[in-house]
């Protein structure tokens, strides 16, 4: 019985066998160029020849580095590069156990990994992904999200420890007087750019070919004073256009792909058989506290906690404000006529509708945010006319752009900054209470607070 | 003396050095980013490349410890300190109101140039009340706030090397806003005025910077007054990490005073730069709306962007949906859960959608009014803060699954020996799981429509940034201290003290002849 759908799906798989390799290189070519993996590679990858492994070990960590925004180097070891993409996998949801089971030295596994390939490709977009974050930047980027600038890792080298063993605790407020100076003057330099770049955006008004964007950035302006030292972006500007083709011919061929990609999954379904996954259960890990296992898991928790406390605390404060808010109502209820009447029930359901639509915003605000805007966006000076800017020529019917409003960002930004201020104010007041104990158990310490 | 055990100082200082190098690396960044704005607007026939190099001021900001110049700039200053301690031991009593009038005329007489000697006169006599007053206050805690808007804090020697000098940040750095280059003013306004101020001040700031050259100059070329000066300057931004040990307030301020010095030499040079191609001379200006890119670039971008546009407007045929998601499905039945979500990324987004949500509610609860001026108002209000109430009680409810979510996929993490990273994106796009192909492909702009709003939204980018560094710091600070009572930890934790009431711990140790016969 499986003999014969075996033979039925090589059957398929030659009558497409001209498609597959155009799907194959396709898939290849629209992969950004410093992670593009020869068609070769996932070739021998289906039929897990161990030479295939660790290249393909070197394309997952490379791609999957690149949408997690990390760096690396050509000179990442092996093991650390194993590490990270079964890490990043299981990031994503990724659960195989086979995958989880390759050896650390990369030598095995090319068929897993051309499975988790596969999946990469639809289950976070993949190629979207890639696509998006590589973007050739001709204009004057910003980024929009509010998301944590991770504090680079401090290095422990012994290198970097002064002369002496001790440290002065002179020299750590000086560092942070310095500290501080430079976000000074860092917010006087972002200021004076913002006025160069508002100048430049309005004195090129209305120059641009492309009518979304209506005026030059910095880069296309200085592009027009000194062609010969943009060559490099055209070329860029081409290779990308190249990738976007490539894509496309694989948006094309992707059935083709797919259904190769099921029949890898048939073998393995077959070789399986034999050996369950028995370990399943094995591989579960009695972890005795959810923060042990790493830095990340350890810093969610610490923002679970800080949102359980944060919201308890509004519990705590609305409880009362209700409590308070209907003994007031009802006393009014009993004591005044006019509120018992039918009248007020009409009264009651219009509240209660206009009131019903304010707090769905309000619970959206629950729900995360699909249209929340990530990464670098061009800016563009925009006068709120859009009706006016339409163009005679270039006709730009659906909004070809994801514009966001500045506005909106700002908004967004308040609110983070408020509660980041929040928190802050919480760690100072620890601060201050350990402050406070501790000077009660010196001896003789004056206090001095203003 | 003032020593921290190796292990925590170091810790601290290298998270220190590290934020330092990164805003340094930003400032470079910005600086030539901003030259090259610069030459932009400037006149596009002169064939000056070289733009204005910043000073020696941001030079010397790579250095991780004081430069020798300002160790010597710091002997100098306690020299004169110690000068005028002496000079204070001959000084009487003088009235509180004098003092303050003192302090006020202190402050308006700040712009002028004095003379070493004369400034620091006033100095100490103003203290001396004070000194008294706290010794004679005891273990109490002593209010010092005084009237006028110059405060200064008496300073307090240990001994003859050790300069105690303690000052408040004083409110009046708003109005010296040109003064200190419009950066240091920017600072102390932001904590404690609202946003609206800094930025104000900020843009003010480049503008009077500008025009206040002249008073500047003469000004800095003085040393001395300009210590003085600077010290509040200075200390305005260092001036909430005031401890004990008052010299890292002189290293402060004297960096700063260097760093102004030669930061507003930059700034002077920028100005210029600015203002010769203000409105008028400016070619971009005149010829910005006929300007035309060059063809090959623009061939290609035209073939860029409709390439782009095409994969934007690309849809997944039938065909290939179908057998990915039945590839997808089969797949997922060989998981060891094929059930399990959300994935960690699922959960992490989730919680950052979750993060702002008691700001947005709290907002709502204190928009309503606390006494509703008609019946309806007021039943409307009680339905909507039963409104907010079960929507707290949902946030809660799911934050406990997220927790339980989180607890499950924490036990199939794969073990991963070393160290392998961040495996969590820095910023991850938020699509579900079914990726949204148009809105991914679509290039992405940020529309403003005036100065302001964009010098608002760095200046609020800026100010989230410094929040997340800032929580940072603090929380290693917290991590690192522990619970026995020691010296050196209450100062590495006044480090983080709050602006708004700075805590200060003055200790008498016996060893220590501090607020000795000198009073």
């Amino acid at each position: 019985m499986r003999g014969r759908q075996r033979e039925q799906h090589r059957e398929q798989q030659r009558q497409q066998g001209s498609a597959l390799p155009a799907a194959v290189g396709a898939l290849c070519r629209a992969l950004p160029p410093r992670a593009r993996p020869a068609p070769d590679t996932l070739r021998r990858a289906r039929f897990d020849r161990p030479q295939a492994s660790l290249d393909f070990w070197k394309l997952l960590y490379v791609l999957l580095k690149q949408i997690h925004g990390g760096r690396w180097t050509e000179s990442d070891a092996i093991g650390a590069q194993v590490s990270f993409v079964k890490r990043a996998l299981w990031y994503r949801g990724y659960g195989r156990p086979q995958l989880r089971r390759l050896p650390a030295d990369g030598s095995a596994g090319s068929r897993e990994l051309l499975l988790a390939f596969s999946w990469l490709l639809h289950r976070p977009g993949l190629l979207e992904q890639l696509l998006a974050r590589n973007r050739v930047q001709t204009g004057d980027e910003a980024s929009v999200c509010t998301c944590e600038d991770d504090l680079p890792k401090s290095q422990e080298g012994p290198g970097e420890a002064g002369p002496e063993d001790r440290v002065d605790v002179r020299y750590l407020q000086w560092l942070n007087g310095r500290l501080r100076l430079q976000w000074c003057s860092l917010h006087a330099q972002h200021q004076e750019q913002c006025k160069l770049l508002h100048k430049i955006h309005l004195f090129t008004s209305g120059s641009h070919m492309d009518q979304n964007l209506g005026h030059f950035s910095v880069t296309e302006a200085d592009l027009i004073r000194h062609p010969e030292s943009y060559k490099q972006l055209v070329q860029l500007l081409d290779s990308e256009t190249k990738q976007l083709e490539a894509f496309l011919e694989w948006k094309q061929l992707e059935p083709v792909y797919w259904q190769w990609m099921e029949t890898v999954l048939d073998d393995m379904a077959e070789e399986g058989s034999m050996c369950e996954s028995q370990d399943a259960h094995v591989e579960k890990r009695r972890l005795p506290e959810v923060t042990s296992c790493c830095p990340w898991a350890a810093k969610l928790a610490g923002q679970m906690d800080r949102l359980s406390r944060d919201l308890l605390a509004l519990q705590e404060q609305l409880h009362q404000l209700v409590a308070q808010r209907r003994a007031a109502w009802w006393e009014k209820v009993a004591t005044r006529e006019e509120l018992q009447e039918e009248r007020f029930s009409a009264t009651a359901r219009k509240a209660q509708e206009s009131i019903g639509l304010k707090l769905r915003g309000v619970t959206s605000l629950c729900a995360p945010q699909k249209n929340r805007m990530h990464g670098v966006c061009r800016l563009v000076l925009r006068n709120n006319q859009p009706a006016s800017k339409m163009p005679l020529g270039q006709c730009v019917s659906k909004e070809a752009a994801a514009a966001v409003s500045a506005a909106e960002v700002i908004r967004e930004l308040q609110v983070r900054e408020a509660s980041l201020q929040r928190e802050l104010q919480q760690l100072q007041q620890q601060c201050r209470h350990r402050l406070d104990g501790i000077a009660e158990g010196l001896e003789g310490v004056i206090c001095v607070s203003p | 003396m003032l020593m921290l055990p190796a292990g925590r100082g170091r810790r601290a200082a290298a998270a220190l050095r590290a934020a330092l190098g990164e805003s340094a690396e930003r400032r470079r960044e910005l600086e030539r980013r901003a030259a090259r704005s610069r030459a932009l607007l400037g006149r596009w026939d002169d064939e000056e490349e070289e733009r204005p190099q910043p000073q020696a001021g941001s030079s010397t900001e790579h250095e991780d410890r004081p430069s020798p110049k300002e160790l010597e700039e710091l002997k100098l200053l306690n020299r004169a300190l110690e000068k005028a301690l002496k000079i204070r031991k001959s000084i009487l009593k003088t009235p509180l109101e004098a003092q303050g009038a003192r302090g006020q005329k202190w402050a308006g007489e700040a712009h002028a140039p004095k003379k070493a000697e004369e400034q620091q006169v006033p100095v100490p006599a103003e203290d001396v009340p004070e000194c008294r007053k706290v010794r004679a206050g005891g273990k109490k805690p002593l209010l010092l706030k005084k009237p006028s808007p110059y405060q200064l804090r008496a300073p307090y020697r240990t001994d003859p090397d050790v300069k105690k000098l303690q000052r408040k940040v004083p409110a009046r750095c708003v109005s010296q806003a040109p003064r200190t280059a419009g950066k240091i003013s920017s600072k102390g306004v932001t904590s404690k005025q609202g946003r609206s101020h800094r930025t104000a001040t900020g843009a003010s700031a480049r503008e009077v910077c500008a025009a206040a050259e002249p008073q500047e100059t003469p000004s800095l070329s003085e040393s001395a007054p300009n210590e003085q000066q600077s010290f509040s300057g200075g200390d305005s931004a260092a001036g909430k990490n005031s401890t004990v040990a008052c010299k890292q307030l002189l290293d402060a301020g004297k960096k700063s005073c260097g760093f102004l010095g030669e930061s507003s030499k930059k700034e002077d040079t920028a100005g210029a730069w600015g203002r010769s191609t203000s409105p008028g001379t400016g070619t971009l200006q005149e010829k910005g709306c006929q300007l035309k890119l060059p063809l090959p670039y623009r061939k290609a971008y035209s073939r860029n962007s409709r390439a782009w546009e095409r994969c934007r407007l690309c849809q997944t045929s039938a065909d290939a949906a179908a057998a990915r998601t039945h590839f997808m499905e089969r797949i997922q039945t060989t998981f060891w859960y094929p059930k399990l979500t959300p994935s960690p990324a699922e959960i992490e987004e989730e919680l950052r959608g979750l993060q702002d949500v008691p700001s947005h509610l709290r907002q709502y609860m204190e928009a309503e009014p606390a006494e509703p001026p008609t019946l309806q108002r007021e039943y409307e209000s009680l339905l909507t803060l039963e409104g907010l109430q079960s929507t707290v009680s949902q946030c809660l409810q799911k934050l406990q699954l997220l927790r339980e979510a989180l607890e499950s996929q924490l036990r199939l993490c794969p073990d991963c020996p070393g160290d392998v990273g961040s495996c969590s994106p820095a910023c991850v796009p938020a699509r579900g799981q079914t990726c949204d192909s148009a809105d991914m492909l679509a290039m992405p702009l940020l529309c403003y429509s005036s100065l302001q709003e964009l010098r608002d939204l760095f200046a609020l980018k800026l100010q989230v940034s410094m929040l997340h560094q800032e929580i940072a710091l603090q929380k290693g600070t917290l991590m690192e201290s522990q619970s026995n009572s020691d010296l050196e930890e209450t100062q590495l934790l006044a480090l983080h003290r709050q602006p708004k009431n700075p805590i200060l711990c003055l200790a008498a140790l016996p060893k220590h002849s501090w607020i000795s016969g000198s009073l």
